[in-house]
Order: structure tokens, then C-alpha cells, then sequence
């Protein structure tokens, strides 16, 4: 088990490296700079003299190679430098940023776990009654709907029919949970229902899957009660895929929610992606490109380590 | 029923808009102290500092901390009224190479420290003669000035190596913050990431990418002002989240601009609850041909390409839809250097005789040697509004002439490059003031210009622009300037204009005390606003 956990950690070093590469590359070969972008404006020109100089501030006139270098040391010691455009540190940029980002994917996964779970066991459970045919059409919808739309018609409905809008300025739950949670709880819904879809039909299936295995034939034929046997022997046994589409989806959150997080003017890390990439502002592309990669790789090693406590096979391999 | 219902919305929609429009916000009611006036801002500033920043998300959360010498009255619909702001009288020679400013006393900074002309001229020394390693965006628009001067505690004066007819207006600019010189003195780049102003509100929060809070400023040298409590300035980069906003009263205006569809929602939704104030906007989309490429180094192709456009029926059609309305020349309509109607008829692209133009262009066409179908890419910039139906537009109003144009678009972050790099044959050039003034507006047209995106070359047009400058007598100046728009787009059609912008802010009839401009960089100071409820 130890090698096993020793193995998968080791091997988030190469992959983070190789993360830092790609990006690091691929953000230049993008068209424009951000030093053009931030002097431009609007349509004014500033002279060629200036525009130099502003390069150089940001190393932008050194050789590639050489910006990586010195960008990665930075990097390995977890300082990611400051933005291009703001010039502020990019710590301060993202870290209230990420505290929403987080908060409003904890919810969502806590409103899509509340919802999957349940339902896709009733489903499979009910297999072909009516109960399954509606959590089935209430999980197909939620697969259908992207969850800005439903965001959108939250908004609406909330404008139309109560003359009432979410508050639009994040307020930390340590601050007033109240404001905090009346904000983010919407787009914890919609983009919560979404993610419940998915996972209430992988839920279903695997159950399925499970429930006919002749384990739970002999659980049954020993006489063990039925609620037993679905909560030791099938759900742990069912939920394998169902953490796998969790864990990644959660990751997943952390920064791929732009158009939910524009619609609720969300100060969230996809909004300041999107923006920072806009603004071509490299740093602050490759720190938020290498966050949301250590969270992914992060969430893919507690991943590995909820596998080897739902099977056992996989500590003993 | 439902039509009549409907009907009665768009008349009282419509009798709102005139009342917003019709009267000035300074002529109404007696102003009310107190509140937080909570406003959408679209984009964030990138540092704190007005002297190198261009963004409007930095002259609307931080323009209210902080005076200049002059303002543009904020009273004035047209945006290019000076008066003054620090400066309380002032004298200028009569041949315009020393300009006096007395300032006023008793005006103190943010942190308790008096204002004298030492902070001016530091401010503009800043400005003007920024020393190496400090980035002043606005420097090239001072170029005759030779020296700044601070006789006395009170008195600043510029001498002049030559007259300048804009130098009123460009003391005026919104961007030129004074700063404290001690703070300068010890730190050129403290104002990048701190505020310290003498202006009506003090600094009280930024929250990046959330929020930005400023607070009445009780020892205010403008006795009686502020009236509001503080400013809230929200950070909305979505359209649709900043209409939802002042919708649902969670701001009272966004000052940037909201688009003829944005308005009619919010009319119909709030009714005598919004109010509406509309301007010809200081922004304009212009067609740069590359002077370089064939066919468009013959200026008869560039003159058939302009009286293609059907501009008085494109603007009835296009501004239901877009940002666009008036049909202007080289400057805003309705403003005092713009060409009267029955003289911009005349010039190409312009005639009421839409037929006519297009014949003449299909004639020019076939004498430059450009054959039926006839095609060119058009290259746009990847913003919808007003970028992509005018585009549309044009290229409708081209393929009426016998050409047949691609349109192209270009990610908003390359465009500029792209248009430096002259990688283009036909491309939107675009252009935003933020007052409405001849030299500011038009620099760009001359030949060393870095935004000659065209690569013209017309020692004419840089004469014209240069006597225009210096012109002291309005009569002669109004003169050169129609000789340049002639020049420029008619007689060589170096470029031409689209459709004036048009400046659409309903806000929430609460909001009094403040008049909309040509520009959305002016009146920000929010000094003279105030709540009614």
C-alpha cells in the first residue's frame, strides 16, 4: 500500500513539470502581449520607446529559455511572481478568488453527492418502475441543461417573479454566512444539478452492475437483511466510478466554471482565467494553469487512496 | 390589449428617455445628502495610477478621489467646456506661450497635507517630463509645453514653445490626478498602488475583482459637496450580469454604456423608475486601407469603398441594434469643432443620393481596374458591439457595388498588433477620446503617427493638422479643420468614418446630479451627484 501511495506521489513531479512546460510555451505562441494590450487602451498608440521598456520591466526582451528558467526556480519555491497587469502579486490575485472558486465547487459536490447518491440507488433499486423512470428523466434533464442556463433562469425568475437579485459582491462565509451562502448557493444548484446528473447515472449503473453479482446472491441466499446487503456489500462496491466522476468533477470546478461564474458575477478563479488570458498576462496564466493542475493531481491521489480503501485488491497488487 | 399595453410602455419609455435627456441633471431638484451611490464597472483597473493607466476601470472607482487643475464642466452636454477644478482664476498671454493658474487655498490631501503649486507641478512634471523608468501614457500631447512653473505657493504657470489652441482642454484631462509631490519625491511609483488625492471621496476598499469603496471626504475644500455618503463600484465584466444588476437595484448605473437592447429592457422592466440620458459617444469606428496594397493604394477605390455606405439609413436601422447612431465627419456630432450637416453632405460618402454615390463608386471602380466581384478580406475585432453589425453592414453596402468581401475576425487581444503590423488589406480602425478635441482626436492621421495604420504619407494632411493646432482664433482653426476632414476623407479618402458611437446609460431614476458626455472618461468625479432616495 505504501509503495503503491509513494508511486502515485512521486509521479505528480514529472507531470507538474510537464504541465509547467506546456504552458509556459503555448500561452507565447498565442498572438499579442500584454505590455501592446495595457498601453493601447481603448485605440491610443504610445511610441515604440515605451513599449520596450515596459517588455523589459516584465523580462519579456530576454530569451525564452531563459524566461522559463528563471520563471520555474520561482515557481519551485512557490513564488509565482507578480501579475503583468496589475503588477500586484500573484498570491493576492488569486487567493480570494480561489476561496470562492473552492467554496462553490465544495457546494456544488456537496448538493450533487445529496441528490446522486440517493437517487441512483432508488433507481437501480426500483429498476423499471415508475420511480426509476423519474429519477431517470430528472438526471437526463440535468444532463441536458448546461448550468449557466439554469443559472440564468434562476436569475430571471428570481428578477421577474420576487423583484430580487443575489447579492453581487462576495462576502466570505467566516464574515457573514448569512450574505455568503445567499450568494453562492445558486450556482451551487446549477451547476450542482448538472454534476448530479452525471453521477446519479453512473450511480444507477454501477448499482446495477453490482447488485447482480453472485456475491450479493449469496449475501441474500444466507439470509442477510436487504438494507445490509445494499449499504456494505453494493453501494461500497458501486461507488468506485461514482468517486472517480466526483473527484474529477470537483477538480474540474475549481476553475472551468466561466460563463456560470459571469452570470452570477462570480470573482472566481475561471472568471480571472478567462481575463488573464484575455490580457495575455502570462504569469498569471501559468500560476493559475499550475493551481488548477496541482488540484487536479492533488484530487487524483486522494483519488487513488479512496480506490484502495473501497478495494482492497488494489492495496494487495 | 397587449398591443395597447405595449404600445403604452414604449410611449411612456419614450416620455422618460426625453425627460432624461431634456433636462439637465444640474437644474433639478435641491440636492439630498447621504447614501451610497452603487455602481457597475466593466473592466478593473491595473494599477492605481491615472497618469499611465487608459482603462475606464480606473478613471470610474478612482477618478472620484482625486482633482485636477482644470475639469470639463460636468454640467456641459458636449464634454468640452473647461473650467475650473484646483486652479481658481487663471491668464493667458495673448500669444499663447504662458499660461497662469491661480490655486485654491486651503485644499488639502487625503492625509492632512496642504495643496500648493508644488503638487502640481510635480504632478505635471510627472506628466510631461516623466524621468526614466516611469510610464506616462499621455505624454505626446504636451509636447509644446517647455517648462512648468511654481512662482509661489499658489501660482503655477506654463511657458510654451509654441501656441496651442488644445491646451486648455488638455489641462482638463480626467487623467491628470495631482498627486502629492513629497509622496513623489520619495516614491515615483507609490500612486501605482495607493491613493492619496484631494478629491471629494477617500479611499476605502479594493477588493480585487469584486469591488472598489470610496468614503465622503468630510474636509472637502468644495463646501456642501459631496452629497453622497461614499461610492460602491462593483466589478461586472458580463453585460448581461451588469443589466441584471441595475435591474434588480443592486447598482444604480453603469457609466461605460448599455446597448438600445439593454435600455428597452430596463425601461420596460422599471419604467418611471429608470431614467435615461443618451449622447453622441466620443468613440468611432473608421475603415484604415492599406496604403501599401493594391487596389488600395488608388485612392479612387478607397473613395468607391466610402460612397458605398448608405450612412443616414444605416443609422436609423443600425442604432435599434448597435451602439451606433449619428453620422458624423471628424468630430462628434453636436459638438462645437463638428461640420454642420449641409457640409458633411458633401463630402464622399456622405450625399443624401444614395444611387448617385453608388454609381460614382461603381464608375471609380471600373476605372481603377477593379473587375465585378471584385474580392478583399475585410479584418474585424473580435468585439460584438458595435464592431460586428457595422461590419456586417459595410460589407452588405460593398457587395451592393460589385464587391465581394470576406470578413475576417481577429481575437480583440491580437488586433491591435495586427493592425500595427499592417498585416491587412481592409480593417476596422477604432478610436475612443476622452474629450471631444481636434488634436486629440486626429493626431493619428498624420504621417508619422503610430496609428497611420494605413501607412499614408500626405504632407498635406500634416500641414493642415499642425496649422490647426496652432490656430488661436477659432474661425481660422474651424477652417483648417474642414480643409483637413476634406482632405482626409474626401479629396484622398486616407480613411473614413463609419457611424458616431452612441452613449446609451439608463440609470436609476434616483441617480441625480449628473449629466452624460461624449465620454465615458468624463464626469467621474461624482461630486455634484446625488440620491434622491
Amino acid at each position: 500500500m505504501t509503495k503503491y501511495l509513494m508511486k502515485r506521489f512521486l509521479l505528480m513531479f514529472p507531470t507538474m513539470l510537464g504541465v509547467a512546460m506546456l504552458i509556459f510555451f503555448l500561452i507565447r505562441i498565442v498572438p499579442g502581449d500584454v505590455v501592446e494590450l495595457r498601453l493601447a487602451g481603448d485605440s491610443s498608440s504610445v511610441n515604440a520607446k515605451v513599449l520596450a521598456e515596459e517588455r523589459a520591466k516584465h523580462g519579456l526582451d530576454q530569451p525564452v529559455w531563459k524566461q522559463f528558467l528563471t520563471w520555474l526556480w520561482g515557481a519551485v519555491r512557490l513564488d509565482f511572481g507578480k501579475s503583468m497587469w496589475t503588477g500586484a502579486p500573484i498570491y493576492e490575485e488569486i487567493k480570494l478568488r480561489f476561496a470562492l472558486s473552492l467554496q462553490v465547487a465544495v457546494m456544488a459536490t456537496v448538493v450533487a453527492v445529496l441528490l446522486a447518491i440517493p437517487l441512483g440507488v432508488i433507481s437501480a433499486i426500483k429498476q423499471d418502475t415508475w420511480i426509476d423512470y423519474a429519477v431517470r428523466i430528472f438526471s437526463i434533464a440535468g444532463l441536458a441543461t448546461p448550468s449557466f442556463w439554469l443559472g440564468i433562469v434562476f436569475i430571471l425568475s428570481m428578477l421577474i417573479i420576487f423583484k430580487w437579485l443575489p447579492p453581487m459582491v462576495y462576502t466570505p462565509f467566516w464574515v457573514n454566512p448569512w450574505q455568503n451562502l445567499l450568494q453562492l448557493i445558486w450556482p451551487a444548484l446549477a451547476v450542482g444539478y448538472r454534476y448530479s446528473a452525471v453521477a446519479t447515472r453512473m450511480t444507477r449503473s454501477a448499482m446495477l452492475e453490482v447488485l447482480r453479482e453472485d456475491y450479493i446472491r449469496t449475501a441474500r441466499a444466507k439470509g442477510l437483511v436487504e438494507k445490509l446487503i445494499l449499504s456494505r456489500h453494493a453501494l461500497k462496491n458501486a461507488m468506485l466510478p461514482v468517486v472517480t466522476v466526483v473527484c474529477l468533477e470537483f477538480a474540474f470546478l475549481l476553475g472551468g466554471l466561466v460563463v456560470t461564474e459571469q452570470v452570477f458575477n462570480l470573482n472566481g478563479l475561471g472568471l480571472l482565467f478567462v481575463q488573464a488570458v484575455a490580457h495575455r498576462d502570462y504569469t498569471l496564466v501559468q500560476a493559475l494553469v499550475m493551481i488548477v493542475a496541482g488540484f487536479f493531481i492533488v484530487v487524483n491521489f486522494v483519488m487513488d487512496i479512496l480506490y484502495a480503501w473501497l478495494d482492497p485488491r488494489i492495496r494487495f497488487r | 390589449m397587449r398591443a395597447f399595453r405595449i404600445r403604452s410602455m414604449l410611449l411612456l419609455a419614450l416620455a422618460v428617455m426625453c425627460l432624461g435627456v431634456a433636462l439637465p441633471a444640474g437644474a433639478q431638484d435641491k440636492p439630498r445628502y447621504g447614501g451610497e451611490l452603487v455602481f457597475a464597472v466593466p473592466s478593473e483597473p491595473p494599477t492605481y495610477d491615472g497618469h499611465q493607466e487608459e482603462t475606464f476601470g480606473l478613471m470610474h472607482p478612482i477618478g472620484p478621489h482625486y482633482n485636477t487643475l482644470l475639469r470639463v464642466d460636468p454640467f456641459d452636454k458636449t464634454g468640452t467646456k473647461p473650467v475650473g477644478d484646483l486652479a481658481e482664476s487663471w491668464v493667458i498671454a495673448k500669444d499663447g506661450l504662458t499660461y497662469t493658474f491661480k490655486l485654491r487655498r486651503g485644499v488639502k490631501f487625503h492625509d492632512g497635507g496642504e495643496m500648493t503649486s508644488k503638487d502640481v507641478k510635480a504632478s505635471y512634471d510627472k506628466i510631461i517630463f516623466p524621468p526614466a523608468g516611469v510610464k506616462s501614457s499621455r505624454q505626446a500631447m504636451y509636447q509644446a509645453v517647455e517648462a512648468i512653473e511654481a512662482p509661489d505657493a499658489y501660482t503655477i504657470r506654463f511657458r510654451m514653445k509654441w501656441p496651442e489652441s488644445s491646451f486648455m482642454l488638455n489641462l482638463s484631462s480626467p487623467w491628470n490626478f495631482i498627486y502629492r509631490a513629497e509622496v513623489l519625491a520619495k516614491d515615483m511609483h507609490w500612486y501605482e498602488k495607493n491613493i492619496n488625492g484631494t478629491g471629494p471621496f477617500k479611499f476605502a476598499e479594493h477588493v480585487k475583482g469584486s469591488h472598489w469603496v470610496g468614503k465622503k471626504n468630510p474636509d472637502y475644500w468644495d463646501k456642501g459637496k459631496p452629497y453622497l455618503d461614499g461610492y460602491r463600484a462593483l466589478f461586472i465584466s458580463s453585460s448581461s450580469a451588469q443589466v441584471a444588476a441595475v435591474r434588480g437595484e443592486r447598482a444604480h448605473i453603469q457609466f461605460r454604456g448599455f446597448t438600445p437592447a439593454d435600455r428597452d429592457s430596463l425601461v420596460q422592466a422599471l419604467g418611471p423608475k429608470i431614467t435615461v440620458q443618451e449622447s453622441p459617444w466620443d468613440c468611432v469606428l473608421m475603415v484604415a486601407m492599406h496604403h501599401e496594397k493594391k487596389p488600395f493604394d488608388d485612392k479612387r477605390v478607397r473613395r468607391a469603398l466610402t460612397l458605398a455606405l448608405d450612412r443616414y439609413e444605416a443609422s436609423k436601422n443600425l442604432s435599434k441594434i448597435a451602439i451606433v447612431k449619428d453620422v458624423g465627419g471628424i468630430q462628434v456630432p453636436g459638438t462645437p469643432w463638428a461640420t454642420p450637416p449641409d457640409e458633411l453632405e458633401k463630402l464622399a460618402g456622405y450625399g443624401r443620393d444614395i444611387a448617385k454615390s453608388r454609381a460614382e463608386a461603381k464608375r471609380l471602380l471600373k476605372e481603377a481596374g477593379v473587375p465585378e466581384g471584385f474580392s478583399f478580406t475585410f479584418k474585424n475585432r473580435g468585439i460584438p458591439q458595435p464592431y460586428e453589425p457595422v461590419a456586417i453592414w459595410m460589407i452588405d453596402q460593398w457587395r451592393q457595388v460589385g464587391l465581394n468581401v470576406k470578413q475576417e475576425i481577429i481575437e480583440a487581444s491580437a488586433y491591435h498588433p495586427m493592425l500595427k503590423r499592417g498585416d491587412f488589406e481592409v480593417a476596422m480602425d477604432f478610436a475612443c477620446g476622452f474629450i471631444v478635441e481636434p488634436d486629440l482626436d486626429l493626431h493619428r492621421f498624420v504621417t508619422t503617427s503610430d496609428a497611420n495604420y494605413g501607412r499614408h504619407k500626405d504632407k498635406v494632411v500634416d500641414e493642415l493638422f499642425q496649422k490647426q493646432a496652432r490656430a488661436l482664433d477659432a474661425h481660422e482653426r474651424r477652417n483648417l479643420l474642414r480643409a483637413l476632414e476634406k482632405r482626409l476623407i474626401d479629396e484622398e479618402v486616407h480613411v473614413f468614418y463609419t457611424l458616431q458611437w452612441h452613449r446609451i446609460i439608463p440609470h436609476s431614476a434616483k441617480v441625480k446630479g449628473w449629466t452624460v458626455t461624449p465620454s465615458h472618461y468624463l464626469n467621474n468625479q461624482l461630486d455634484t451627484v446625488w440620491l434622491s432616495e
